[in-house]
């Protein structure tokens, strides 16, 4: 009896350190796919094999211009829904007009970059893994390597660069569409102007909440475009593989968005 | 006395690989001369596709060397390996073009990343290429509108574009019609005979070896059952190889005990 | 690679010496190109080529279909059975007017 106790209290051990094993492989595995790219975006020009200009170029019109109309949609609502949240909250005090400190603050820190980076990795980090993923179950990883072309260097380099653009940028735009919903439903809502909305936000938004919010979109940026070029490049076993891979890099990308956003809201509001 | 003196292109030393724990080939030693064409076959399972990827550095041997144009690819440094791999073109079996660039961005790929050519003269390469595989004025399709064995040729037009010494095939003629299969086979002779390659053919099509190999090697559960010319090969009084010949499935003496204990998992 | 350059009565040859590859074939095609641009007959000399590659061909190409466009003569002489097979490959031996000698080269009109 006590044996099978043992036994079983040493399987659980082998289970949490296996997980921590796979754990600190996935962690080493994205931090070396970070360097790497990294890597040839500084030096591969010093080896004749530079990172193309055009292919970061038209990455970033598919990741961000494409991307617009979607978070200017989710951004706006986000900010009506708020606006909705904090006038209803803020009337048991009786201080409604105190939702435009609130909308402001709540956007540029916190919705406008983790909207725009969930949005990201379920658009453009899933592409990634699936593209990586169907390239290399038909063979175009090996035949790119083969051929003396880096597969890092030429897809994951230029993605990386493009969402670092490109990611921020968005979320400036999310900061802009979030707070003109809250501004549409506050003005018809409580009647304040549109004029005197745009006066209050700007007086009470520091340059360090904005800051704030797109340092976070640039880290949400790396682990979208590492989450998603990793388990597309560890693909087997054709499309099944691939849809694997692709849902995998969505709820990964998701997860590891979030749970960076709290750690970096804690130690950025200390 | 010329064949003799002839350069050995390919050179591979007691090569022993594996797949997790489990051995895939075990001691291969296997040369291939200048201009020569190899072929290797075996059956399915047999390592011939592992032997492949391993000739084109893209695994990690457990020991043992291959030499390719005098170099040993498991030593060399990723500066190093990357000179040597303009030396080498290979054909997939898939043809692994990529899926996003039209048929002549594809076979211009290469040039592109390894030369400094007139964007005139790279696009007057890769259509002389693509005249070559029989693909002349495809350039602008892209590979989804393409027919399997169109593919397969527009991958050898991209193989070649830059002229290279060494020439890999994966299983050429697989899933091809008798008389295309047939095209691609003239077309790995003229290219020996226009450029002198080494070409290396890795397939378990019969006619198409006997056809176009300088030497056969047998591979059969990761060792070399034989290499040598097509007559020593059809000769041969090896039972396993003459089953791969006559194509009868193999009826090895069943060892009981070990069958029992395989069937039980005891 | 070096390249010859010699003025006739009414043409230019362009002798190629060496091997005329990746790296040196955009040069023999700049000096190709800058003889039909004066608008001269055109005789390219191989006989010194110790190899040829595609983009070596790719320029000999290119300079024919100039010289064509502006009804300019364009030969190929002293090509070598290893530049042959090369050109055969692709079919364009029966596409570039070749010459066994200067003489008859000379003697043909466009």
């Amino acid at each position: 009896m006590s044996e099978s106790i043992i036994h079983r209290f040493l399987n659980y051990i082998e289970i949490v350190g296996s997980l921590t094993v796979k754990l600190a492989e996935g962690a080493g595995y994205y931090f070396a796919l970070l360097i790497e790219s990294l890597a040839w975006i500084i030096v591969g020009p010093f080896y004749k094999q530079p990172v193309r200009i055009p292919s970061i170029f038209s990455q970033m019109m598919t990741i961000g211009i494409a991307a617009c109309p979607i978070v200017f949609i989710l951004s706006f609502s986000i900010g009506v829904m708020l606006a909705i949240q904090m006038i209803y909250n803020l009337k048991t005090f009786g201080a409604e007009s105190q939702v435009v400190v609130g909308v402001a603050l709540s956007i540029t820190r916190e919705f406008a970059p983790l909207i725009t980076g969930i949005l990201i990795a379920g658009r453009t980090g899933s592409a990634l893994a699936a593209k990586l993923g169907t390239m290399q179950v038909n063979q175009e990883i090996d035949a790119l390597r083969v051929m003396g072309i880096n597969p890092v260097r030429y897809l994951v380099s230029p993605a990386l660069l493009a969402m670092l653009i490109m990611v921020p940028i968005l979320t400036f735009f999310s900061d802009i569409a979030g707070l003109l919903g809250g501004a549409l439903y506050t003005g018809v809502e409580i009647g304040l102007s549109f004029s005197a909305y745009v006066d209050r936000t700007i007086a009470a938004l520091m340059v360090g909440d904005i800051m704030q919010g797109l340092f976070k979109s640039l880290v949400f940026a790396l682990i979208i475009t590492l989450v998603g070029a990793s388990n597309g490049f560890s693909v087997t076993g054709g499309a099944e593989g691939v849809g694997k891979a692709t849902t995998r890099s969505v709820v990964l990308s998701i997860s590891f968005i979030v749970i960076a956003d709290m750690i970096f809201t804690y130690f950025l509001n200390r | 006395m010329q064949e003799n003196k002839k350069n050995v292109a390919i050179e591979v030393n007691d090569l022993v690989t594996h797949y997790g724990p489990r051995k895939i080939l075990d001691g291969i030693n296997l040369t291939v001369s200048e201009g020569e064409i190899m072929i290797i076959m075996g059956g399915s399972g047999s390592g011939k596709s592992t032997l492949l990827r391993y000739l084109l550095g893209l695994g990690i041997p457990t020991s043992g060397s291959i030499k390719l144009l005098g170099k040993d690819i498991t030593k060399l440094n990723a500066n190093e390996m990357f000179e040597l791999r303009k030396n080498m073109g290979v054909a997939f079996q898939g043809g692994a073009l990529l899926s996003s660039m039209t048929i002549g961005e594809n076979v211009k790929l290469p040039l592109r990343e390894h030369t400094e050519l007139n964007e005139k003269t790279m696009d007057i390469m890769a259509r002389m290429k693509l005249e070559v595989v029989n693909l002349g004025g495809f350039e602008e399709l892209m590979p989804s509108e393409l027919s399997g064995g169109m593919i397969k040729r527009a991958a050898v037009a991209r193989a070649i574009v830059m002229d290279p010494k060494l020439m890999f095939f994966d299983e050429p003629s697989a899933g091809l019609d008798p008389v295309v299969s047939a095209e691609l086979d003239d077309l790995i002779l003229r290219l020996r005979d226009a450029m002198n390659m080494t070409i290396v053919v890795v397939t378990h099509e019969l006619d198409s070896a006997f056809k176009i190999a300088d030497r056969i090697t047998v591979l059969d559960r990761g060792h070399i059952l034989m290499s040598d010319t097509v007559e020593e090969i059809k000769n041969s009084d090896n039972e396993r190889i003459q089953s791969l010949l006559n194509r009868r499935p193999s009826n090895d003496m069943i060892n009981a005990d070990e069958y029992l204990s395989r069937l039980t998992g005891m | 690679m070096k390249i010859n350059i010699q003025q006739d009565d009414n043409y230019t040859t362009i002798g190629l010496d060496g091997a005329v590859d990746l790296s040196s074939s955009s040069d023999a095609r700049k000096n190709i190109i800058e003889v039909l641009k004066e608008n001269k007959n055109i005789l390219i000399d191989l006989s010194l080529v110790s190899y040829i590659d595609s983009s070596g061909v790719a320029s000999l190409v290119e300079g024919y279909q100039i010289a064509k466009k502006q009804s300019l003569k364009f030969g190929l002489f002293g090509v070598s059975d290893a530049a042959m097979s090369v050109l055969k490959l692709a079919r364009l031996d029966q596409v570039f007017p070749i010459y066994n000698s200067k003489d008859e080269y000379e003697k043909e009109d466009v």
